[in-house]
């Protein structure tokens, strides 16, 4: 039995016309001519196509800085996401399969800390580096990326359901070792929530913008988040500012969320059954 | 991005809180001698110097090819707040601060209250007092004599026309704000879709202009913890009240700028008006190209007939900051890069920085270009001119984030919302005033 509600669908449609409007319009815009980009209606294309023009200025301008934002970037988020991806699912796993004193206790400090927002800590974040001479290094971006407790209370929550107690102790009878025991047999079946972690966080690092704006000083280490907005600064106000960079920005926006909807949609299928296996008991 | 400027900003008030106090008094150093700064300029030194300006390492490279001894690394830290936050952060930690810094007229009490910056007398400062506008030196000179930057560029505000929209609904250049406010109604009856200006609901530097031009006093130093704060005073509610009442009626456009929408705006003439410094005139030209040739420049309305004054907006300087190991070397740097006759002029020609320094403003090769842009007009001549009028006695107060940001959430909303700008002011005022007490100064009026 099929039934329907129009009300329903013309709601979901409307928000999802709400949800890809600005896409759209980046797409739009980044076609344009600095000229054409403010003097024509904003959604629809001009007859003067310029994407290819602007993408080849995007990596051209200031020595081509931005391919080296784009590989800065792509460097920052794939070592952050891969290391907290796997320290979440170490932790989750221990913290899910071993009692030991203090297990709920450090866990309740886990889930605090989810709630402490990542912007708050820069600062003193920045001053704990320094002493350490750790500032404006790639270090200063991955090191606290690394730590995701909403990763690892994720992990916990999906080891719990995914990894059958009788399968540990098969794998310790048959004389495996714990760390054995992880890598060959937990790691496997704890797959899909670990993609989900790893696009969560590499999304987060991605899209990161004060924590690298608080520690990184050289523009050769910028990520693609404060190299932008450094351009687009340099577009709007005043000290000899022109607006021939404002194409670039537009255009060097689009292209930074390409690798994102790649990863999103070559992974899609883990990130599913990851989120939902999750989700099953909370 | 706005987001996070708000979470920046109270943490870098947080900042600025814990870091007052402890240090001793400022004393004026020794003035180096002539042999410590010869023995210093040939020391092989590095500097490191934070700056927005585009391609400046060819002024940078005039330096250092006539002090061979001395390099300078050029950082590009971020225009404006996120370069400041990150220069608040180094001084905070004690490492990874630069030797010379660009710093907007604005910030400098902000930045000299928390000693952050070196007081330039003691390398030869005070000789250079007369290169520059006399408004400019009074821009960077602190309450007891101190310099604490040299000028580098500057924004002294105009008017940016559509002579063909003033031509088409028969408007006369307005000479006063009256005449202003009357050519805001008749162009606005004759095409609703058309406003005279729009004066931005986000921008409080174009505001502070207005307020400097009006001969308002809204914020002064009186010694090391005591400022005055009169945002509410007499000139103050007459410039808030006219601007409100202006957006209020309908017949001026209080938009955001820097926007989408507001680039579009000025491309298809919504406003046919610009008040704008006099880095606008370059900027425009970038950036609505579809209007070329229409647009022209004039000095801004004034509030008494025959009156010839002007406020600023915008501009910055080169500072020495606070610990520093080559505080005579940043010195020099500082003062090379923006006293030079072909460095500055560089600047001017190549990076379009509207001139701080005299000679630049009367040299007839700057002044006398006519960009077709505006119809064959020598735009320069003309903010040069105005540059003379403006004000030397419009200080900042040494909290500028707070105020922007009290200003955005009182006066600035009330210009977004058509509510009443006089009670803005009030708010203002009184919560400007809260905050320098909470913070221990002593708040007169």
């Amino acid at each position: 039995m099929k039934r329907r509600s129009n009300l329903l669908t013309i709601g979901m449609l409307a928000l999802l016309v709400y949800f890809l409007l600005p896409l759209f319009w980046l797409v739009v815009a980044s076609t344009k001519s600095t000229g054409d980009l403010f003097s024509s209606f904003g959604l629809w294309f001009t007859a003067d196509f310029h994407l290819f023009q602007n993408i080849g200025q995007v990596f051209t301008y200031g020595d081509g800085v931005y391919g080296r934002w784009l590989l800065n970037t792509l460097f920052y988020s794939v070592v952050s996401a891969g290391g907290a991806a796997f320290l979440c699912a170490l932790g989750g796993y221990g913290f899910a399969k071993f009692r030991f004193r203090g297990n709920s206790t450090l866990f309740g400090v886990v889930l605090a800390a989810v709630m402490v927002p990542t912007t708050a800590l820069a600062i003193p974040t920045y001053l704990l580096f320094s002493k350490i001479d750790l500032v404006n290094t790639p270090w200063a971006i991955i090191l606290p990326s690394l730590v995701s407790p909403f990763g690892l209370y994720l992990m916990r929550i999906y080891a719990q359901d995914a990894i059958d107690d009788s399968m540990i102790e098969a794998g310790r009878i048959d004389g495996a070792s714990e760390m054995g025991i992880f890598f060959k047999i937990v790691l496997r079946s704890l797959a899909p929530g670990i993609v989900t972690v790893l696009l969560f966080t590499l999304v987060a690092t991605w899209n990161n913008y004060f924590l690298p704006l608080i520690m990184l000083n050289d523009p050769e280490l910028y990520p693609i988040t404060v190299g932008l907005a450094a351009w687009s600064s340099q577009t709007a106000g005043g000290g000899g500012s022109t607006g021939d960079l404002l194409a670039l920005v537009v255009t060097g926006s689009m292209l930074s969320i390409v690798p994102l909807i790649a990863a999103f949609l070559l992974l899609q299928r883990y990130w599913q059954s990851g989120l939902s296996a999750g989700g099953v008991k909370g | 991005m706005k987001r996070f400027k708000a979470a920046a900003v109270v943490l870098v008030l947080a900042l600025a809180a814990c870091s007052g106090g402890g240090d001793d008094e400022t004393t004026k150093a020794a003035p180096a001698s002539q042999a410590d700064i010869d023995k210093a300029m040939q020391t092989p030194t590095e500097l490191t110097f934070w700056t927005w300006v585009p391609d400046i390492q060819k002024e940078v490279d005039m330096f250092t090819a006539k002090y061979p001894a001395i390099k300078v690394k050029v950082v590009n830290a971020g225009q404006g707040e996120p370069q400041y936050t990150k220069l608040r952060t180094a001084l905070k930690a004690g490492t990874g601060a630069p030797d010379a810094v660009q710093i907007e007229f604005q910030y400098i009490p902000t930045f000299s209250l928390t000693k952050s910056l070196v007081d330039l007398r003691p390398y030869g400062a005070e000789a250079q007092k007369d290169k520059f506008v006399d408004w400019t030196w009074s821009q960077v000179s602190g309450a007891n004599g101190e310099i604490w930057a040299y000028p580098q560029d500057t924004g002294p505000m105009g008017m940016l026309y559509r002579q063909d929209l003033f031509d088409k609904y028969g408007i006369e250049v307005p000479k006063t704000w009256e005449e202003f406010a009357a050519a805001a109604r008749k162009l606005h009856t004759a095409d609703p879709k058309v406003y005279l200006t729009n004066l931005a609901s986000n921008q409080n530097g174009a505001y502070m202009g207005m307020l400097w031009q009006a001969g308002a006093k809204p914020f002064a130093t009186t010694g090391p913890e005591s400022v005055t704060v009169n945002l509410n005073d007499e000139v103050a509610k007459k410039v808030g009240d006219y601007w409100g009442g202006l957006i209020k009626e309908g017949v001026v456009s209080a938009d955001p700028d820097f926007t989408d929408p507001w680039y579009q705006a000025l491309n298809r003439g919504k406003y046919a008006t610009w008040l704008t410094a006099a880095w606008g005139p370059v900027f425009l030209t970038g950036s609505a190209k579809s209007t070329s040739g229409k647009w022209r420049a004039a000095p801004l309305p004034q509030w008494t007939a025959g009156e010839n004054k002007a406020g600023n907006w915008g501009g910055s300087t080169t500072a020495v900051v606070t610990g520093t190991k080559n505080p005579v070397a940043a010195a020099k740097f500082a003062e090379f890069l923006n006293t030079d006759p072909a460095v500055t002029k560089r600047f001017a020609t190549e990076q379009f920085l509207f001139p701080a320094t005299k000679a630049l403003l009367a040299d007839q090769s700057f002044t006398g270009l006519k960009p077709e842009f505006y119809g064959g007009q020598t735009v320069n001549q003309v903010f040069s001119d105005i540059s003379g009028t403006v004000d030397t006695q419009f200080q900042w107060p040494p909290f500028l984030d707070q105020a922007v940001n009290d200003w955005d959430e009182t006066v600035g909303k009330s210009f977004a919302d058509k509510s009443d700008t006089g009670a803005a002011l009030d708010q203002w005022q009184q919560r400007v005033s809260d905050y320098a007490k909470n913070q221990g100064f002593k708040v007169g009026q």
